[in-house]
């Protein structure tokens, strides 16, 4: 019997620490190192990995930045894109957010108050320097909180040597052009498939976002999100028509992106919607492939792509800090530092000076002429984080279920967030 | 360890303590040396538990700032949840097939491995393997090599004709699930193995001889000799892969992450899915005091149904 006992406690103590999830403690330690000495500041800097050379990139930034500015130093730390949210989580909820973020969405901190306006973090000069869609992108209630620093577009990437065998001769434009092309390709039989279509949990809000924007519907109507409207529902059973008509690869339900932009780039996938960095991989990879990069296809051939932009913000830790963040952010978007960190990490500017000095110009001139039409997510909606993930986690069932259900599904965990 | 169990009488320790006071006193006496035992148990085990249980019971927002107590709201989205059942059915699946099946699987290879033969030691370590590689790595060869569209093991089926075309082991929930169940049985061996050979060998050889003397055949001395002997062995290695499988994240989160839907979640997963996707921290932390309150019942019930402890 206390055999018995003692195993059951055992058992107990095992099953307690294997289910406890983790904690933050409540302390608001902002390790405020050096404040009240009037001679240092710290600033904690947290941001994600874009590329293998993220993380020199900024140490350089850093580095010209400490050397301009005596008594500021900062602490830099990066993150995969993986773990850059649940980081910041704990971070927040154990009151040690860093000073200055990097990361996608900012309104569920600006409405928890967590962040600086952006006026009073740099100068009104860079201020005026973005361009105006994405300021608007960054404002939450008419105040701008996140400062737009990179941006991206979809374009579609094409495989010309399998088109041609195809018998296609343009690019298509409109979604009955892509599903006649896509079927097309299928039926070559060479074991080629003919659109690749990524809804596994990576990124599925992207691709269904190209599809329902290009069908002229949206997320939001600014105050609620709409995930349930007659153009979305029409943009996913296109997509379902796509599925069933086999002019996909199989599965695209539990297909996520990065390794299907891979078997594009070995040339087993005619068409694929791709990203500015798709270029450098095509390069790295398979430079033989004859490709070319077309507007996104949209139901009636209107220009339409998916924009993503990230943000820089600054968290009101310790108002002490505010113009050792003001220093720091002013010389991050300093034109030249701020060239170098895009054209490096290979995306497009947001500024406007940015626009005209970036050498990438070229390299990314499909890109940019769609930017003007760029749509982005409502990520000033708070309730967007969670659609985001309700459309990654559900989506994909268009394989199998009928769209309007999915569609409830997701515009259900949307109204409960 | 098994001599020792028999040398006890089922009833109660023939030595009392000599009374009240001197009770305390040798608590008292223990205490400095049982101190750091306790208070790792209440900083790594007792406290996050707590503070699990206090989470669950209020209403945190996505950035997990505290907005006040919830009562039992979390809960009660745990109940609305549709998927649920599904889950739960997975759940018993995925905890009673691993481990049933690598606990028969393991009391073969280890009355095998209990055996003298040239080459023992080599094959003893080859069975230990599996538990040095990272359970993550292990599973993402396998992810990789049931790939529909480069892995090897589609790619060698497709070849020697067992498949017209590549199939999506990993892009589906059912045979996903059943994928991940492989490997998690894969990786529960070495363990399982070790532990019921560890028993084994605590079994005297002159027991089986006398089981031979009175006519034993090898089946039966095996019933109900062998195994009654090992169930005090069989009982560590089912409650530990209980609750190391109960609450097994990253098989089932590499083989079946990408795949859309509840089909193929345990409640483990789904905890990680209303942490990751959801961001809804407070629901997660009560679906985790379930899932605690859960593997507690099973240990309780196999501990009472079973009763591995029995000593006849």
């Amino acid at each position: 019997m206390r055999r018995l006992v003692s195993l059951a406690a055992a058992g107990v103590a095992a099953g307690l620490t294997l289910t406890a999830c983790g904690f933050g403690g409540d302390d608001s330690g902002s390790g405020g190192d050096g404040d009240g000495d009037g001679g240092s500041t710290s600033l904690d800097l947290l941001v994600p990995q874009y590329s293998d050379g993220t993380t020199a990139l900024w140490e350089e930034i850093i580095a010209s930045f400490e050397e301009e500015n005596d008594g500021i130093t900062v602490n830099l730390e990066v993150q995969s894109w993986d773990n850059i949210n649940d980081v910041i989580r704990t971070k927040v909820q154990a009151g040690q957010a860093p000073d200055i973020l990097n990361i996608d969405a900012f309104s569920g901190f600006a409405k928890d108050d967590l962040l600086y306006p952006a006026e009073d973090v740099v100068s009104a000069e860079t201020l005026d320097d973005f361009q105006e869609s994405f300021v608007e992108n960054a404002s939450l209630d008419g105040t701008v909180y996140g400062l737009p620093m990179i941006a991206s577009a979809r374009a579609l990437f094409y495989n010309q040597d399998v088109l041609t065998q195809a018998g296609i001769t343009e690019p298509p434009a409109t979604w009955d052009d892509l599903l006649a092309a896509a079927t097309a390709v299928t039926d070559l039989g060479t074991g080629v498939y003919g659109y690749g279509m990524p809804l596994g949990s990576e990124e599925a809000q992207a691709e269904t976002s190209i599809w329902t924007f290009g069908g002229g519907g949206s997320w939001s109507d600014g105050d609620t999100i709409t995930v349930d409207t007659p153009e979305n529902l029409a943009a996913l059973e296109f997509m379902k028509t796509m599925i069933d008509a086999g002019a996909t690869q199989p599965d695209p339900g539990a297909t996520d992106r990065t390794p299907m932009l891979d078997v594009f780039v070995q040339g087993q996938i005619a068409m694929a919607v791709g990203l500015p960095p798709t270029i450098g991989q095509i390069e790295e990879r398979n430079p033989e492939l004859n490709y070319g990069i077309a507007p996104v296809p949209t139901q009636d051939g209107s220009p339409v792509t998916l924009g993503v932009a990230d943000h820089l913000m600054a968290f009101r830790n310790d108002d002490d800090k505010q113009d050792a963040i003001r220093a720091f952010l002013d010389h991050f978007f300093s034109p030249e530092v701020y060239l170098s960190f895009v054209d490096t990490e290979g995306f497009l500017p947001t500024t406007m000076s940015g626009a005209e000095g970036t050498a990438n110009a070229e390299r990314f001139a499909d890109f940019l002429a769609v930017l003007p039409d760029a749509r982005f997510y409502p990520s000033t909606n708070e309730a967007w984080a969670a659609t985001q993930g309700a459309l990654q986690t559900l989506v994909g069932q268009i394989q199998t279920q009928d769209a309007a259900s999915v569609l409830q599904q997701i515009q259900a965990s949307a109204d409960d967030a | 360890m098994t001599a020792q169990t028999q040398t006890r009488p089922g009833g109660r320790p023939t030595r009392r303590p000599r009374g009240g006071p001197s009770r305390w006193g040798a608590l008292a006496r223990a205490l400095p040396w049982l101190g750091p035992t306790l208070v790792l148990m209440a900083g790594i085990v007792f406290f996050p538990a707590g503070y699990m249980l206090w989470t669950s019971f209020r209403d945190l927002s996505q950035f997990g700032v505290d907005n006040g107590p919830a009562g039992f709201d979390n809960y009660a989205r745990l109940l609305d949840f549709t998927a649920l059942p599904r889950v739960l059915g997975n759940t018993v699946l995925w905890v009673v097939g691993v481990v049933v099946v690598t606990v028969v699987i393991s009391l073969g290879l280890a009355q095998f491995l209990d055996k003298a033969f040239p080459g023992r030691r080599l094959v003893r370590l080859t069975i230990i393997i599996p538990w040095a590689a990272s359970v993550v790595m292990t599973t993402t060869v396998v992810y990789y090599g049931l790939d529909p569209f480069y892995g090897i093991i589609n790619t060698f089926l497709v070849d020697v004709g067992l498949l017209d075309r590549p199939y999506g082991f990993t892009r589906n929930a059912v045979p996903a699930f059943f994928t991940a169940m492989g490997i998690a049985v894969f990786v529960s061996l070495p363990f399982t193995t070790y532990t019921l050979l560890a028993g084994l060998q605590t079994i005297p050889p002159d027991i089986r001889e006398a089981a031979q003397m009175d006519g034993a055949g090898p089946w039966a001395t095996y019933r109900r000799i062998i195994l009654p002997l090992l169930r005090p062995a069989l009982a560590v290695a089912t409650i530990i892969n209980i609750i190391n499988v109960f609450n097994s994240l990253p098989i089932l989160q590499v083989i079946t992450g990408s795949i859309p839907g509840y089909n193929a979640d345990t409640t483990t997963t789904l905890i990680f899915k209303f942490i990751r996707a959801d961001r809804q921290i407070d629901t997660a932390s009560a679906l985790s005091v379930v899932n605690f309150l859960i593997v507690l019942a099973v240990i309780l019930v196999y501990l009472r149904v079973v009763r591995p402890m029995r000593e006849d």
